[in-house]
């Protein structure tokens, strides 16, 4: 059975390079293009991980964390930030990490290999 | 609430967050946005040549120059003028605190967004807000919205407000803001109330007992304000006060946070930014607006 990601990111090309990246390297993905979509698709199919943007139109990354948060069934699940602000390592500090794109791929499955296998 | 906006800008990166929380309630909520930037000070009275408030060099303002800066501001703003519809810039010289109530003054601006200092002084490495800030957010009618951390900048929107109080009689006017926000915006508000104990040894019997007793005289001095607003809470708890209302924004999440200019000053002419508030808008992990007059709430 293969790990779910949540990928939720505005941009287009991001969201299809991440959900190939994270295909090949044996997860299954889904996507949302901001938070408030994204919150219905955790919701949906509760996810092992969520790479989550910062700046998106209409709901943000912080609020969309805080809505996840608030929810008892998917308040464990691990983000990781993915973001082209600079500082955001602040923005949601519970996040098991922060990454500033351009970002390095491999970095990133090691990241997601050490949290969700 | 915010249909008048006065972003007062250096167009230096360290008020690119204070833009991008203007630009975003601009777009957001339909405000109007003035991004206002004062040149810098005259060399003499009514003199064309001016010390650059950025670069201290001494540059001759004309046609050409302020259209030069405006063009710099647009490149520097480029991505936030993008969709934001009611934008415009005012370009001007003089004393920057004394031009940026002026201007709010003139606009009858509803809300002074800015950074919390330049950025570039010893002072802002040390933790404290600039003289501008001071100035600006002692005299101004209006609330003064300030984001000083880059970080703070990143929520998008207001959904969750948190009211710092002392019970002062300056707080009023902060909660007035706060919970007409909370209502306009559909937020959840959470009063909140720190027990000073920084420097003192007390009894925890008695703690739990001033705990009560301010619990207590929130409910009494806020919530038959509230009418029919339910979506709040209370929170009290020991501290020293400003290291609190930091934690609890960060652990609550919370994207304002509301509090009175000052407390102890009676006289609002005498009054400086509280130490408590000044912390708080330094560290913050969200938006800090502080209420100094009742005018604008």
């Amino acid at each position: 059975m293969s790990k779910k990601i949540l990928i939720v990111d505005d941009d287009q090309e991001i969201r299809s390079y991440l959900s190939e990246l994270f295909g090949d390297n044996g997860y299954e993905t889904v996507t949302a293009e901001d938070g408030k979509v994204a919150i219905e698709v955790a919701e949906k199919e509760t996810p092992d991980l969520i790479t989550l943007d910062l700046e998106m139109p209409n709901e943000w990354g912080p609020r969309f964390y805080r809505k996840l948060t608030l929810n008892d069934d998917l308040k464990r699940i691990p983000v990781i930030v993915i973001s082209g602000l600079n500082a955001n390592q602040y923005a949601i500090p519970k996040a098991v990490a922060t990454l500033t794109k351009p970002f390095d791929a491999d970095q990133l499955i090691a990241i997601i290999k050490e949290t969700i296998g | 609430m915010f249909k008048k906006i006065l972003l007062a800008t250096t167009g230096s990166p360290a008020s690119f967050g204070a833009a991008r929380v203007a630009f975003d309630m601009a777009k957001r909520y339909g405000s109007e946005v003035t991004i206002f930037h004062v040149l810098g000070v005259p060399t003499k009275a009514f003199s064309q040549v001016v010390n650059d408030v950025r670069t201290g060099e001494e540059v001759e303002v004309d046609a050409e120059y302020i259209s030069w800066v405006e063009e710099e501001l647009k490149t520097t703003y480029a991505k936030q003028f993008a969709g934001a519809e009611n934008a415009k810039i005012v370009i001007t010289t003089g004393a920057p605190h004394r031009e940026i109530l002026r201007e709010a003054r003139n606009q009858d601006s509803d809300l002074i967004v800015m950074g919390a200092s330049s950025g570039d002084n010893v002072k802002y490495h040390r933790g404290y807000p600039g003289s501008t800030l001071q100035k600006v957010a002692k005299a101004a009618r209006c609330p003064v919205l300030t984001v000083h951390r880059e970080s703070a900048s990143y929520w998008g929107g207001f959904s969750s407000i948190l009211f710092g109080t002392d019970f002062s009689k300056q707080a009023a006017s902060a909660f007035k803001f706060a919970l007409n926000t909370a209502r306009e915006l559909d937020c959840v508000l959470t009063i909140f109330h720190a027990l000073d104990i920084s420097g003192k040894v007390l009894d925890q019997t008695q703690i739990e007992e001033n705990l009560i007793v301010a619990r207590k005289r929130i409910r009494e001095t806020y919530v038959p304000l509230m009418g029919d607003f339910k979506n709040f809470d209370i929170e009290v708890w020991e501290g020293a006060p400003y290291v609190e209302i930091v934690k609890l924004a960060r652990e609550k999440q919370v994207d304002l946070i509301v509090m009175a200019h000052h407390t102890r000053e009676l006289d609002a002419e005498k009054a400086k930014i509280g130490s408590t508030v000044e912390q708080v808008i330094v560290r913050a992990n969200c938006p800090v607006v502080s209420v100094s007059k009742p005018d604008k709430v």
